[in-house]
Order: C-alpha cells, then sequence, then structure tokens
C-alpha cells in the first residue's frame, strides 16, 4: 500500500515536473508577428534574415507575412482595431504621425537592441532618423531612406541638341525653355513627347517634390511645429504660379497626362525628377540610356535642397506584451544590420556607411550628395486628407482655372480646419 | 391531429429558413446596426472610440467634402437613371420587333454588361486619354488632338456617367424585354385590328403593362447609382479628381474610413446613404402601389 501511495506520488511529481518545465519552456518561447509591404526583391532576403535570427534565436519564432502595397495601409488599420495588429511593422514617413499620436509605436530599445546610445543609431543613420523622431525619441529604424533626382533619357536630350552634364538646367527658372527643346508637339502644338513635367497623378509624389519647391523658397505646406496651413504667402503664391504656368502658359505638361515615372520608362518623357536610388533598376530594365542629374533650385532659393527626403521604417507595436517587444527590437537589430545585403539584392538604401560605400558610380553619388541636403515634408496628423485638399486646390487653378489669390485663402482655412480638428482629436486622445 | 401536425410543420418550415434569416442577420442586419453605432462615435481605429451623440451628422451639414460629394452624387444619380430608363426601353422595344441577326446583335449589345466595373474603368481610362481614340472620335474631323476628358471638371463627371450608362443599358434592356415578353399578344393583335398605329399601341398597351417592371428597373437602377464607386474610383486619374468633380459619397465613405482615419464620419455618410436610397427605393414601391 505504501509502495502504491509513493509510486503514485513519484507519477504526480514527475508529471507536475513535465507540465512546469513545458510551461516553463512555452514562458520562454516568443513568437513575432512581422508585416512588411511587398517590394519583390526584398521578399527572398527577408525570408532568409528571418531564417538565419530563428537559428540564432531558438527561444523566437518569426510569423513573417508580405501585404500588397495597395492594401498595406488599410489592412495595418483593421488589425490594429481588431487588437491582432503585428508586433513589428513597416510603414512611411508620411503616415507615422498617426501612429505615433494613437501610441501604436513603442520607442527605440536601445538596450534590447545591443545598443550602448543613441549616438550609435546617429552615426549609422544620420539624417536618416529624422523622419522617425518625435519630442526628441525615437520610435523606428530606417529599412529604406529615399530621396527623387532627376533621370533624364540621354537619347531624347542628344535627339535635342543637348547634353545633360552641360546642359541640366541649375534652376527652375532656366527649365521651360529647355524642356521646350526637348519637346515634340504636333501640328496644334499637343505634346507628343514632353521634356520634363512634374508628377501629377501621384499625390505622393507632388506631397514630396512640390513641398521641396516650396521649401527651397523658405516656405512649406503645413508648418509641423504649430500644426497651421502655410500656403498663403506671397512666396508660396509665387510658387503656386510656376506650376500653374507650367501646364497653362507653357504647356509643357499637366495632370491631365499620364503618371511621369510610367511616360519615363516608355520613352514618352525626357526627363523625370520622382525616381529614387531605386529607379536605376528599373532604368536598366527598360534599356534607357540615363545620367542622373540634381533638381533645379529656384534663382532666389533659400534653402539648398533638392526633393523631399522620405523613408520607410521598421517599428514595434507598443500594445505587445514587454516581452515580446525585447524580442522585436532584437529582431530590428538583427535585420537592420543586413543593410549592405538588402541594398545589394534589393536596391533599397538606408544611409549606413557601409550602404553608401557601395553606391558609388556617379549616378548614385547624386543620390547621396542630395540626402544630405534633403529635408522631410512635414509629418502631420491628418496628412491624407490635407495632401488630398492640397491635390483638389491644385487642380482647381490649373483644370478649373480658378486664380491663385481665390484658391489659396481658401485651400489654407481648409487645411487648417483639418489640423485643428486632428489636433484637438488629439489632444482628447491625451489627457 | 390536424392542429399537431401543422404546427409541426411550422417549426420544420422555421428550422429550414434558419440558416438563411442567421446569415442574413450576421452579415446584413448586424453590420447595419454596427454602422449606426460606430457613425455616433468619433473613432480612428487605432484608439478606442469615444461617443459624440450625433454631432458627426451635425458635422455633414457644414463639411464642404460631404456637401460636394452629395451633390456630385445627386448630379450622377440623375444621369444615371433617366436616360437609362429611356434608352434601355428605347433599345428593348427595338430588340422585341422581329428582324435578321437580331438575336446577334442582342448579344453583341449585351457585351458591356459581362466584365467587371473595373476592367469597363480601365478600358474607357484608356479610351478617354486625352490624345486617344475618343478624341479622335469627337474632334479629329475638327482638326482637334487634345480633349481632357478625364482632366476637366465639366468633362470628368459627364464620361463617368456616359461611361455607366454604356455599361448598365443592356443589362435594363433585358428586363425590359422580360417584361414586354409578358405583354398578352392578343392586346396588341387587338389594336391594330383597331387601326392604332405602333406609337399608340406602346403608349396604350405596352408602357401600363410595363408598370411592375418600370418600378424594379427604377429601383435597381436608383439603388446601383447612388451606390457608384468602382468608376469614380478607379477610372480617373486621381481618385474623385479632378478638384473633387467627381467625389461621390461612396468614395467619400472610403476616404474617410481608411484615408482619414474617420471612422466615426464614413458611417455617417454610410447611414445617410443608407437612408437617402431606402426614401428613394420607397418612394417608387409607394408610386407603384397607388398606381395599382
Amino acid at each position: 500500500m505504501t509502495l502504491r501511495r509513493l509510486a503514485f506520488a513519484f507519477a504526480v511529481g514527475v508529471a507536475v515536473q513535465v507540465v512546469v518545465g513545458l510551461g516553463g519552456a512555452a514562458a520562454q518561447q516568443v513568437t513575432l508577428k512581422v508585416w512588411m509591404h511587398e517590394h519583390p526583391p526584398r521578399i527572398p532576403i527577408d525570408k532568409a534574415i528571418v531564417a538565419e535570427f530563428e537559428k540564432a534565436n531558438p527561444n523566437i519564432k518569426i510569423q513573417y507575412d508580405v501585404l500588397g502595397v495597395a492594401e498595406y495601409s488599410t489592412k495595418l488599420l483593421t488589425a490594429f482595431a481588431s487588437g491582432s495588429g503585428p508586433d513589428i511593422f513597416n510603414q512611411t514617413s508620411a503616415l507615422v504621425a498617426q501612429y505615433f499620436t494613437s501610441r501604436i509605436m513603442a520607442p527605440v530599445d536601445l538596450a534590447a537592441m545591443g545598443h550602448a546610445n543613441e549616438k550609435v543609431l546617429q552615426d549609422l543613420y544620420g539624417s536618416g532618423l529624422d523622419g522617425i523622431r518625435f519630442g526628441g525619441r525615437l520610435y523606428g529604424i530606417p529599412t529604406e531612406v529615399s530621396n527623387y533626382a532627376c533621370y533624364t533619357n540621354n537619347t531624347i536630350w542628344k535627339e535635342a541638341g543637348l547634353d545633360p552634364m552641360k546642359d541640366f538646367p541649375r534652376t527652375w527658372e532656366e527649365f521651360p525653355a529647355i524642356a521646350e527643346k526637348l519637346t515634340q508637339r504636333d501640328a496644334n502644338g499637343v505634346p507628343r513627347r514632353r521634356g520634363f513635367d512634374f508628377n501629377w497623378p501621384s499625390a505622393g509624389a507632388f506631397w514630396n517634390s512640390f513641398n521641396a519647391l516650396l521649401q527651397q523658397r523658405g516656405g512649406t505646406l503645413v508648418d509641423e511645429a504649430t500644426y497651421k496651413a502655410a500656403l498663403d504667402t506671397p512666396t508660396n503664391h509665387r510658387t503656386f504660379q510656376y506650376l500653374i504656368d507650367w501646364a497653362a502658359k507653357h504647356r509643357l505638361g499637366g495632370p491631365q497626362y499620364t503618371d511621369s515615372r510610367t511616360d519615363f520608362l516608355g520613352g514618352k518623357l525626357g526627363t523625370d525628377c520622382t525616381f529614387g536610388i531605386w529607379g536605376i533598376p528599373q532604368m536598366h530594365d527598360a534599356k534607357i540610356d540615363f545620367t542622373v542629374r540634381p533638381a533645379p533650385r529656384f534663382a532666389d532659393a533659400t534653402s539648398d535642397n533638392g526633393m523631399n527626403a522620405y523613408a520607410y521604417y521598421m517599428m514595434v507595436n507598443a500594445r505587445s506584451s514587454t516581452a515580446v517587444q525585447k524580442a522585436a527590437w532584437a529582431y530590428v537589430r538583427y535585420y537592420s544590420d543586413q543593410a549592405e545585403r538588402l541594398f545589394a539584392g534589393s536596391g533599397l538604401f538606408v544611409p549606413r556607411p557601409e550602404v553608401a560605400a557601395r553606391a558609388i558610380d556617379a549616378n548614385s553619388r547624386v543620390f547621396l550628395d542630395e540626402l544630405k541636403k534633403a529635408k522631410f515634408p512635414p509629418r502631420v496628423v491628418g496628412y491624407s486628407q490635407v495632401l488630398d485638399a492640397v491635390m483638389r486646390g491644385r487642380d482647381r487653378m490649373i483644370q478649373g482655372g480658378e486664380p491663385a489669390a481665390k484658391v489659396l485663402p481658401e485651400l489654407n482655412k481648409d487645411i487648417d480646419v483639418i489640423l485643428q480638428r486632428e489636433r484637438a482629436r488629439a489632444e482628447a486622445l491625451n489627457r | 391531429m390536424l392542429k399537431r401536425t401543422r404546427l409541426g410543420r411550422h417549426w420544420w418550415g422555421l428550422v429550414f429558413v434558419l440558416p438563411v434569416v442567421l446569415f442574413f442577420a450576421v452579415f446584413s442586419v448586424f453590420p447595419v446596426l454596427f454602422g449606426f453605432a460606430i457613425s455616433l462615435t468619433d473613432y480612428n481605429l487605432l484608439d478606442e472610440p469615444f461617443y459624440v451623440g450625433f454631432d458627426n451628422y451635425r458635422n455633414l451639414l457644414d463639411d464642404r467634402l460631404f456637401l460636394t460629394a452629395f451633390k456630385n452624387t445627386l448630379v450622377f444619380v440623375f444621369g444615371a437613371t433617366l436616360p437609362v430608363w429611356i434608352l434601355s426601353l428605347a433599345v428593348a422595344v427595338l430588340f422585341d420587333q422581329a428582324f435578321r441577326g437580331r438575336e446577334f446583335l442582342k448579344t453583341l449589345f449585351f457585351l458591356p454588361v459581362l466584365p467587371p466595373v473595373v476592367v469597363v474603368a480601365v478600358i474607357w481610362r484608356l479610351l478617354l486619354h486625352p490624345n486617344g481614340v475618343m478624341t479622335w472620335f469627337a474632334g479629329g474631323h475638327q482638326g482637334i488632338t487634345e480633349i481632357p476628358w478625364l482632366a476637366n471638371t465639366t468633362l470628368a463627371p459627364l464620361a463617368m456617367i456616359v461611361v455607366h450608362d454604356w455599361a448598365v443599358i443592356p443589362f435594363f434592356m433585358v428586363i425590359w424585354l422580360a417584361g414586354l415578353a409578358g405583354v398578352p399578344r392578343e392586346l396588341r393583335e387587338a389594336a391594330r385590328l383597331d387601326g392604332a398605329s405602333s406609337w399608340q399601341m406602346f403608349w396604350h398597351i405596352d408602357l401600363p403593362q410595363l408598370r411592375a417592371t418600370a418600378v424594379l428597373v427604377a429601383a435597381l437602377s436608383s439603388i446601383n447609382a447612388f451606390q457608384t464607386f468602382t468608376l469614380q474610383y478607379a477610372m480617373a486619374p486621381d481618385p474623385g479628381g479632378p478638384a473633387n468633380s467627381t467625389l461621390v459619397l461612396g468614395l467619400l465613405v472610403l476616404k474617410y474610413g481608411f484615408q482619414y482615419f474617420r471612422m466615426g464620419d464614413a458611417a455617417a455618410v454610410s447611414v445617410v446613404m443608407f437612408a437617402m436610397i431606402l426614401v428613394v427605393t420607397a418612394i417608387q414601391l409607394g408610386f407603384n402601389r397607388r398606381v395599382r
């Protein structure tokens, strides 16, 4: 009887040990849900990185998902709304203000990343971190930092008797005359091939390029610090007028034309200024003989910036558990250390020294030099609404023929209403 | 005994319809009620919603985007109903006549209904390129080589209506044809013997007999037009543009909800759309009942 009791007690003890042991192991095992937007050349590299990380960290399992660019933001939003958001996600600098305000992004955990201090990151990424710093704190690590510069189609330029290296305009004021030389028109004066045009249909490209034009003259679309629209100023009126003249007076292009990138790759546009360094492989694929030149500046520019910078950041969900967040930052560190490999295989550039060292050809150097002078566009909650409002205002002036003097004050007022509403909401949330 | 059998039959009936009722409740009734509940909140999807009562509805009254979308929707509904009713009926009457090659032409005419709206939008976007085929048709003989069909604030909404009508007229033609097939032939024969003209026969015999079909066509086309979204999203170079001239309520719901992070406002616009469709449909059904 006693023996049976002892045997029973032993069996119970073993069972408890097993359960506790399994429980302990389970507690240490962390699964990270990682969401990235689709960039086909990056996917196999991502998968290889995940496999290596899991091998090096057997207690961390990565659930890696790639989502299409078009639905990425919507799916991310709905996932967070339903409480099933990823632990690690990437997002563009244009949209991070909303995530910051809603406290979705966790501040960078330097200890979990194995960095002694923030200076290490600053030395690695420089101004690439500007798009993800709020109130002096960092909330993500760049997976891509881009800026636009101007690609010329050398065949078209040569046909027009121009040399991109010598004749590329230094100022926006010189550009209409050069663009006219590159333009081919039909009997009615309608451009059959444009010399240069802005990327009117692409809202994001328009924001990154047009805001940069305003910044060259010391202006901006929106003041990020005061959350006020800054459109209705004499300098901004002149810059808007430049766009109106481009389409209506010089008839060099306009919003009625196809996306400028598509036309450039199709050989129907002599110059495009909305490709980043990532455009180089596309030029090779399209068999375009090209040269990259810095974007022009206005003759009266007070800032030497070309087009705006923008970035994609890898961020950690602040609503994930502490253990998951720590594991997530460890993965972010591992992933970000593969920057050179990611650049070589997928063309995604981050301004780390080892990556910059690979971009040694003349065309790539233009991007790097311009990036040092580039500014991020304003990051505000309600970015999409503001952008839509700007696009509509632009359409009213260029396609509707309304004068800038009438449209800009109204647009300024509309944007102020949007920003005040968003700010009030953010304040209510933080109370 | 008889009573018990009937009751049993009733219970079995309920059991059989229960899956459909449940499906309808979960996927139709609940979303409508949930949508209404969301419309009473300020909700950005990322934070907890907070109750704001009817503020979202009040705000719509002086929301410039909503008012523009509301006006554009009404214009679109007008353009996508009245011409559709008349033209589809005219084509149906034509195809109701006996002539050689009728079935082949009818099939050909029905083709625009087959591709999804997004495909229609993409095809027409190409056709309406400023230097494209439609420009050649419209202005080629006058030497015009560029017409900004989709980049002009007047032409773009008109283009949406024309493309929509082109795509749906064949569908409604088929409904009218079904209605016409139900008109007793002997009535026409009698009228013809009495010396009635084709127009008189159409006006005094066919049209009154098509009353129920007319209500169906009116209701379906109105609902379809109020819910328009895909053309304005996929055909315009920039959804809703240029200058918001093609911004309709359906598109505004998407913008408010998933681009502007304003789910409460999006839900309020949806409820307004729902109410508009409900009222229009009720008027049409009421009209039908009164005429009967």
